[in-house]
C-alpha cells in the first residue's frame, strides 16, 4: 500500500523546514497526530485520501511560522538559535533605526513648509508627496512600536507602510517621474531589501523573544540625527552638499565604525558575554549597509566621482565586518550543538 | 497566557490526552472558535513542556503509528487554575460594566 506513504510524506517533506533537533522529538508525534485529521478509518476512502490529498497551506503556514520561532530562537531556544534570533532582532532594529532617522528628516522639512524653521528649501506639494512624508513618520512608530514590545502594532503598521511605498512608487514610475537612469531598479530594490524584507524579518519578535534594550536604541536615534543628520542638512542648506555623503553612504561608515569599535572591546577582552551574539549583528548591520550600498551604485552609473566615493566606502565597510567575522563565527562555534535526542514517552 | 495555551491545559484538565484528541477537545470547548493547526499545536506543546506545565504520559500503538499522550503537571493544574480564576474576573468586571445580569460565562476569549 504505496500510496499510504503519500500524504504522510509530503507533511514529512514540509517538516524539514524545521531545525533537526526539533524533528528529532516532535516529528513522529506532529506526523501521528497529522494523519489522525486526515483518516477516518475507512480504508477505501483513506486509500484515495492518502494518495491524492495534500497538507493545506494553512498547516504547511503553521509549520513555517513554528520553524521562523525555532531557528530564530528566543528566551529558552538552544543558544545558537538564540545567536541567530537575536542577531535578526538586532539587525531589523538597525534598520528600523535608520527608517526612523529619516522620517524624523522629513519632520523638520515639514517643519520647514509649515514655515517653522528658515533655512532649509521649502519642499513641494501634493498628496504623493504627503503620502511619503507620512510613510516616513509611520516608521518611526513602527520603531517605537518594537521597542516598546508592542509586536503586533509594529508589524500591521510597517505592513501598510509598505503597501503604501508600493502603490506610491508604482504611482511615480507609471507617470514617468523615475527619470533618473537605473532609478526604477535602485527604488524597487530598496523597498524589497530595506522595507519589505525588514517587515518578514520581524517574525523574529515572537513571544519567546526578550524585550529589547530601549534605553541604547533610544539614545542610538537620538545620536545619529542630532549629530549625522542635523549637521548633514546645515552643511547641505549651506551650499556644500558635495560634501555629504549620502544615505548609503553614511550607513557604511556608521556600521564600519560600529564595527571597529566593537573589535577593539573584543580584541582587549572587555567585551560581555553577549560580545558574540554583537559579532553576529554587526555582520548582519554589514551585509544590510553594503547590500544598500551596492544597490545605489546604480544611480551614480554616469558619476565617475560618486562610483569612486561609493567603492571606497564599501571596501571601508568590508575591512570593517572583516574584524568582526571571525568572533561571530567562532562564538557560534563555541555555543553548544541543540541536543537531537528524543523525548522520552 | 496565551489564549491557545489556555485551550490546550484546560484540554488536559479532565485525562491525558494525545495530539489529535487535544486539537479535537480546544474545538468542542472553544465550540469551534479554535482550530489548532499542527505547527501552532506543538509550538504550544513544546513551550508548556519547557515550562513544566505539561508532561508526556504514555505512548500507544494506534494504526502503526505511536500516539503519545501528554498529562497536566502540579503545576501546570495549578497554572491553569489561577489563569480560569484571573478570566473568570475579568468576565466578571466586563458584564458589570455592560450591566448584564445572569448566568456568568466562563472567561475563555482566546
Amino acid at each position: 500500500m504505496s500510496a499510504d506513504l503519500d500524504l504522510e510524506q509530503r507533511y514529512r517533506r514540509v517538516l524539514r523546514l524545521l531545525p533537526r533537533y526539533y524533528r528529532a522529538q516532535w516529528e513522529e508525534d506532529m506526523v501521528a497526530t497529522f494523519l489522525d485529521g486526515w483518516l477516518t478509518g475507512d480504508p477505501d476512502e483513506d486509500s484515495v485520501t492518502m494518495e491524492y490529498d495534500r497538507p493545506t497551506r494553512d498547516e504547511v503556514l503553521s509549520v513555517a511560522g513554528l520553524a521562523a520561532r525555532l531557528y530564530l530562537g528566543g528566551v529558552g531556544a538552544p543558544g545558537r538559535y538564540f545567536a541567530w534570533g537575536q542577531a535578526v532582532r538586532n539587525a531589523v532594529l538597525g534598520v528600523m533605526l535608520a527608517h526612523a532617522v529619516w522620517g524624523l528628516g522629513q519632520l523638520v522639512i515639514f517643519a520647514r513648509s509649515r514655515n517653522l524653521i528658515g533655512w532649509l528649501p521649502p519642499p513641494a506639494g501634493g498628496f504623493w508627496v504627503q503620502l511619503e512624508y507620512a510613510t516616513g513618520y509611520a516608521w518611526i512608530v513602527v520603531f517605537i512600536a518594537l521597542l516598546l514590545a508592542d509586536y503586533r502594532t509594529a508589524r500591521a503598521l510597517a505592513a501598510l507602510v509598505v503597501a503604501a511605498d508600493v502603490v506610491s512608487l508604482a504611482h511615480l514610475q507609471l507617470n514617468g517621474f523615475l527619470t533618473a537612469p537605473m532609478a526604477p531598479f535602485v527604488n524597487w530594490s530598496h523597498l524589497i531589501l530595506f522595507d519589505l524584507g525588514p517587515v518578514l524579518a520581524m517574525a523574529a519578535f515572537h513571544r519567546d523573544a526578550p524585550p529589547p534594550r530601549r534605553r541604547p536604541w533610544l539614545l542610538a536615534l537620538a545620536g545619529w540625527f542630532l549629530l549625522l543628520s542635523v549637521p548633514a542638512m546645515v552643511t547641505e542648506a549651506s551650499g556644500h552638499g558635495a560634501w555629504v555623503p549620502d544615505d548609503a553612504g553614511i550607513c557604511c561608515l556608521l556600521v564600519s565604525l560600529l564595527c571597529l569599535a566593537h573589535a577593539v572591546r573584543v580584541w582587549s577582552g572587555r567585551a560581555g558575554s553577549g560580545a558574540g551574539v554583537w559579532s553576529l549583528s554587526l555582520v548582519l548591520f554589514a551585509a544590510v549597509a553594503g547590500l544598500y550600498r551596492i544597490t545605489s551604485l546604480a544611480l551614480y552609473a554616469y558619476d565617475g566621482h560618486m562610483l569612486r566615493v561609493s567603492v571606497v566606502e564599501l571596501l571601508i565597510l568590508v575591512a570593517a565586518a572583516v574584524l568582526v567575522a571571525p568572533d561571530a563565527v567562532r562564538s557560534q562555534s563555541a555555543l553548544p550543538a541543540p541536543s537531537v535526542s528524543r523525548q522520552p514517552g | 497566557m496565551t489564549g491557545q495555551a489556555f485551550f490546550v491545559l484546560t484540554a488536559l484538565a479532565d485525562g491525558p490526552r494525545h495530539g489529535y484528541g487535544i486539537v479535537s477537545e480546544v474545538a468542542d470547548l472553544s465550540q469551534g472558535r479554535v482550530k489548532l493547526k499542527i505547527g501552532s499545536l506543538y509550538g504550544v506543546l513544546d513551550r508548556l513542556s519547557s515550562d513544566g506545565l505539561i508532561e508526556p504520559d504514555r505512548e500507544e500503538a494506534h494504526d502503526g503509528r505511536l500516539r503519545r499522550y501528554y498529562r497536566l503537571t502540579a503545576d501546570g493544574r495549578g497554572a491553569l487554575a489561577e489563569e480560569a480564576d484571573l478570566r473568570s474576573a475579568t468576565a466578571r468586571v466586563v458584564r458589570a460594566r455592560l450591566g448584564l445580569t445572569g448566568p456568568e460565562t466562563a472567561g475563555a476569549a482566546g
